[in-house]
């Protein structure tokens, strides 16, 4: 079943739709309402779960009085760590794909409270109102304990993680000596960075519907980045076996990684089932989003050192980073700054602090998001210390190899970026001197940044039938978070077996199909894209086979080696005007239909002996009022390099959507934590801002070409995350050429970047 | 839970509240999110089927707003342009379906300290009628709001309209609002004012408010003063000092600190006066 490694003729002969900007396939559906997200399946008989959140952040739950929900009228019943199922006691069996090292949450499993609003109890009614009700009806006593949720409070008590999470790699060991030769270097620059707390917000909030079947099995529509993630976990979870339960979800609302691990509210749904035999639905409200995981809040200090004509001597990167006093979330942010430049000397230090909060959670380019922010903009304090363009900065200590691993990457075209960036934006305009560009009361500035995000590749299973009709169905247990999964699936399958984008059907989302790992980390294109394409040329060798049999022999002596795909037709290479109708082909053969599956394995080999990464350069201008100090960030140019470009209209959207996001990171996105009562306080959307639309200026997004034989047979390395990476620190930087004003602690709001002009105006 | 009215005529609305307390519903979009969750324990008063409450007009001297007409409705009205600044207020009420259902009297009930259209209706010396089964009585808005979710309308009262004097000739309106980003947002701080021209082309009388920087929003009768007789042009706005505002009272909060406020509220004070130069 496994396919075999080799450049794909689709590559060479590029068919119908690889590299085309369609529209979404799924399109149509979602803006008529017709795709259909967890919570809104509804069955006859359901019922539904409200959870009662706790109100202390650590101790135990002394007492609950459910008596008062209970004679609620529609209320069926209150479950409480007193009276749940039994479930499963291994930490092992309460492991996701996505788990870090530890010992993972288990809601309603004993009196501890771990952190602030843990659920406490899900009351099930008849109705969602009664639901509610009874949820407010349920007594709850408590004995609270001290707790700690101020990262700046434990940060001299944090510890060296090991190697906690699969994709996440320890920092490698010091090179050189980075402590002389920061104190030895001409030119030095040595600051901190502060990050807040940010939470995914999605606009689907996490639901789950299960619907209990006559004979006992769940079928389960979940929100969820990886419908078998969801599946093996309520399996191993509640002692099920795998053809008793099946997790739908072939839609999905925003995630941004929020739907990496399964959520508390499945483990309610499913039990509530389970135990009342009835279909049952559990829906977060909004608040109840900020229980879970969420990017964790980073302390960073870097340090670096250069000579006068820019060559980088010495680079420290220490970062300390939250994580929950029950699992080692990691996401080593430190690591890129060591791969991106060239310097002998160097430390990259990642430590985290045990707080009494709910375990971190991958967040769109979870670590890069964070720690390249902090080396970019240090990056940019020294190149206005050097009095250096901070391109050519880069460039000075641009590497073709990385640093970190000794190792050359597969292909790396950050040069073409900058180049390709610039002149799109008119930097060879800019003038190096902060504060030199206004209108009226508005300070213009300009800033740059790169960005840099891993290609990874994981196994993926797809299945490929192919109809006599000329219909084609591929399907892989795949999620399409709104990332444009449903379309380029159908690309790259219609450009493999030569077919109208229009005859392809491609399912996921869906436990019941072929194996494919969680949507996350830009790796969906690379491993279910490598899958699809393998399953559909296992296809397209039964029809080569099939025309050379023919009788009367249309093609000639063809071989299948001589043979194209094209229009529906099996056609002569040399002669494409010698062509049979697919249909024909079948026919004569005798088969109705032909189905393969395949399952794409990395290129492991290849991959060990490079460094895989997608980058970026991002160029932003804002608008800073002199008065307000208001932000607009009018322009944004993001040149990116990853590889082939599978569709350019979702993956520039896909970027376009990164850079939104990325303006949020360096203007708006903060949770704020109330340290006495260990609480977020702006748990709702009117109070936790990211950008509106009014926000957002002008966003041009370029793909540059690059061509890479190691990532996947396709080439293609994913854009999920790399455009959001650069964003934030060319904004801020962009700031401080506007101002004059550092902003080191995002997001940077009016009132940080004014009161930096009023210090500055007293000076 | 309690009773729900929603009565039909004014006078059935007016007898239920003399017969006791009730929550007032129009657009519903302060008093729902408040209560997410929560049953209404108290009896509600839903007005939306009086229409002798609806319409926007002019009328003897008065605009009169109805106690049921939206923001939008104020938006799109055909208005004289002494309105713009509450017109420019009403686009900055949340967001459009807010706009289509919130009340411009309700914003004005709620009572927040930054309810956006508060600061306009002060500097339009706009008054409220309130009805009741005794009659009817009008106190100017100034008098209305009386703290942080604390107005002077009785139980039995019902706040039907608002009232805004015609000004004098070539007279002008502008409004200001900070929040922390360009919409969607809760009001960091707020100015309006609105300018009656003098004929010798100075000031006539001005009247400038400030909303978000303490419990209610307040007008600044210093400023008004110091700037009477002073010529209308380019420079007037720089007449305004920090000492003119020493009537506020801002806060600390997620959403600034108050020594940010003072600032941006000095800053908004002087645009939005600038604003009312540049349109002679």
């Amino acid at each position: 079943m496994i396919a075999k490694p080799a450049i794909p003729d689709v590559l060479r002969e590029p068919g119908p739709g690889i590299g085309k900007p369609l529209s979404r396939v799924d399109g149509p559906l979602k803006v008529t309402g017709q795709a259909r997200y967890a919570a809104e399946f509804n069955v006859p008989g359901l019922v539904h779960g409200y959870i009662v959140s706790s109100t202390i952040t650590k101790g135990r739950i002394t007492r609950i009085d459910t008596a008062a929900a209970l004679r609620r009228p529609g209320v069926l019943h209150v479950f409480t760590h007193e009276n749940r199922p039994h479930v499963a006691w291994f930490d092992r069996k309460w492991k996701d794909e996505d788990a870090p090292s530890g010992s993972p949450f288990r809601p309603l499993y004993d009196d501890r409270i771990v952190h602030a609003m843990q659920p406490v109890a899900l009351v099930v009614a008849e109705t969602f109102e009664a639901a509610r009700e009874g949820a407010r009806l349920v007594q709850v006593e408590y004995e609270a304990e001290p707790h700690e949720t101020d990262l700046a409070a434990r940060r001299h008590e944090a510890f060296t993680p090991g190697k906690e999470k699969g994709g996440f790699e320890p920092p490698p060991k010091p090179r050189g000596d980075p402590d002389r030769a920061l104190a030895e270097a001409a030119v030095k620059v040595d600051v901190e960075y502060v990050q807040p707390t940010e939470h995914h917000n999605p606009m689907e909030m996490h639901g789950s519907t299960v619907v209990y079947n006559d004979d006992g099995t769940l079928t389960v529509h979940d929100k969820t980045q990886g419908a078998p993630n969801s599946h093996s976990w309520v399996c191993s979870v509640f002692g099920l076996s795998k053809s008793a339960v099946r997790v739908i979800s072939p839609f999905v609302g925003g995630a941004f990684g929020s739907g990496l691990r399964p959520q508390h509210q499945l483990f309610m749904a499913v039990m509530a089932a389970l135990q009342l035999k009835r279909s049952v639905r559990v829906e977060l409200s909004r608040p109840q989003m900020f229980t879970f995981g969420h990017r964790p809040p980073t302390i960073q200090r870097v340090a670096l050192g250069a000579a006068p004509d820019g060559t980088l001597q010495a680079m420290i990167h220490e970062a300390v980073q939250e994580s929950s006093q029950f699992e080692n979330y990691v996401e080593i942010v430190v690591n890129w700054s060591g791969q991106q430049y060239r310097c002998d000397n160097v430390r990259l230090d990642y430590k985290l602090a045990r707080l009494d909060v709910f375990t971190p959670l991958d967040m769109r380019a979870p670590g890069a998001a964070t720690g390249v922010p902090a080396i970019e903009m240090a990056m940019d304090e020294l190149a206005h210390a050097l009095r250096m363009d901070p391109v050519e900065l880069r460039l000075r200590n641009y590497t073709d190899r990385d640093p970190n691993q000794d190792k050359p990457f597969s292909s790396k075209e950050l040069r073409a970026c900058f180049a390709q960036g610039a002149e799109r934006f008119g930097w060879s305009r800019r003038n190096p001197q902060p504060r030199s560009m206004r209108e009226g009361r508005q300070l213009i500035g300009w800033g740059v940044a790169s960005g840099v995000w891993d290609a990874m590749q994981g196994q993926a299973d797809a299945r490929a039938t192919l109809g006599i009709d000329g219909h084609l169905v591929v399907a892989s247990a795949t999620a399409d978070i709104g990332t444009g999964t449903y379309t380029v699936m159908s690309q790259i399958a219609a450009g493999t077996l030569g077919l109208p984008i229009g005859n392809v059907t491609f399912k996921l989302g869906d436990s019941a199909l072929p194996m494919a790992p969680i949507e996350g980390g830009s790796w969906t294109v690379s491993s279910v894209g490598s899958a699809v394409l393998a399953a559909c040329e296992r296809v397209r060798g039964r029809l080569y086979k099939l025309a050379a049999k023919m009788e009367g022999a249309p093609l000639g002596k063809a071989k299948p080696a001589d043979m194209v795909l094209t229009d529906g037709h099996v056609a002569l290479a040399a002669d494409p005007a010698r062509r049979v109708p697919i249909a024909e082909v079948m026919r004569s053969g005798g088969v109705l239909a032909i189905e393969e599956e395949a399952r794409s394995v990395p290129y492991y080999v290849k991959r060990a002996q490079h460094t895989l990464a997608t980058h970026s350069a991002v160029f932003a201008e804002v608008r800073v009022d002199e008065d307000l100090g208001t932000v607009q960030v009018s322009r944004i140019v993001s040149a990116v390099a990853a590889g082939r470009i599978i569709n350019p209209k979702t993956a520039g959207s896909q970027v376009m959507g990164g850079v939104v996001m990325g303006i949020g990171m360096a203007l708006e996105e903060e949770t704020f934590m109330d340290h006495g009562l260990g609480r977020y306080m702006n748990h709702d959307l009117a109070e936790y801002h990211v950008p509106v639309n009014a926000d957002i200026g002008s966003i041009d997004v370029i793909f540059v070409d690059e061509h890479d034989e190691v990532v996947n047979p396709l080439g293609a390395k994913g854009v999920g995350e790399i455009g959001i990476v650069g964003v934030p620190a060319a904004i801020a930087n962009a700031v401080f050429h506007a101002t004059g004003v550092r902003v080191r602690e995002l997001p940077i709001t009016l009132d940080k970047v004014l009161a930096g002009l009023s210090r500055r105006s007293a000076a | 839970m309690g009773r729900y009215h929603r009565p039909l005529a004014l006078a059935d609305a007016l007898a239920t509240l003399a017969g006791g307390p009730a929550t007032v519903v129009a657009g519903g979009t302060d008093v729902f999110p408040a209560r997410l969750g929560r049953p209404f324990a108290e009896d509600v008063l839903d007005i939306t089927g009086i229409t002798a409450l609806k319409g926007i007009g002019l009328d003897g001297g008065w605009l009169r707003i109805g106690a049921l007409a939206t923001w939008s409705e104020l938006a799109q009205a055909p208005l004289p342009p002494w309105l713009d600044g509450i017109r420019r207020a009403a686009r900055e009420v949340g967001g459009v379906q807010i706009q289509n259902a919130g009340t411009v009297v309700g914003n004005l009930c709620n009572a927040s300290p930054a309810a956006d259209g508060v600061p306009s209706l002060l500097a339009l010396d706009a008054e409220v009628e309130l009805a009741s089964s005794a009659g009817l009585r009008r106190i100017p808005v100034a008098e209305f709001v009386l703290g942080n979710r604390r107005t002077a309308r009785r139980p039995e009262e019902l706040a039907t309209a608002l009232l805004i004097p015609e000004p004098g000739p070539g007279a002008r309106s502008s409004f200001e609002k900070l929040g922390a980003r360009r919409y969607l947002v809760i009001s960091i701080a707020m100015a309006a004012a609105v300018l009656e021209p003098a004929a010798d082309g100075t000031v006539g009388r001005i009247r400038v408010a400030v909303g978000a920087c303490g419990p209610v929003a307040r007008r600044l009768p210093a400023l008004e003063a110091a700037l009477r007789g002073l010529p209308l042009g380019p420079d007037l706005a720089g007449t305004v000092t920090p000492a003119h505002l020493d009537g506020l009272s801002p806060i600390d909060d997620v959403r600034g600190t108050a020594e940010y406020r003072r600032e941006a509220a000095l800053v908004l004070v002087r645009r939005a006066i600038r604003t009312l130069t540049e349109q002679a």
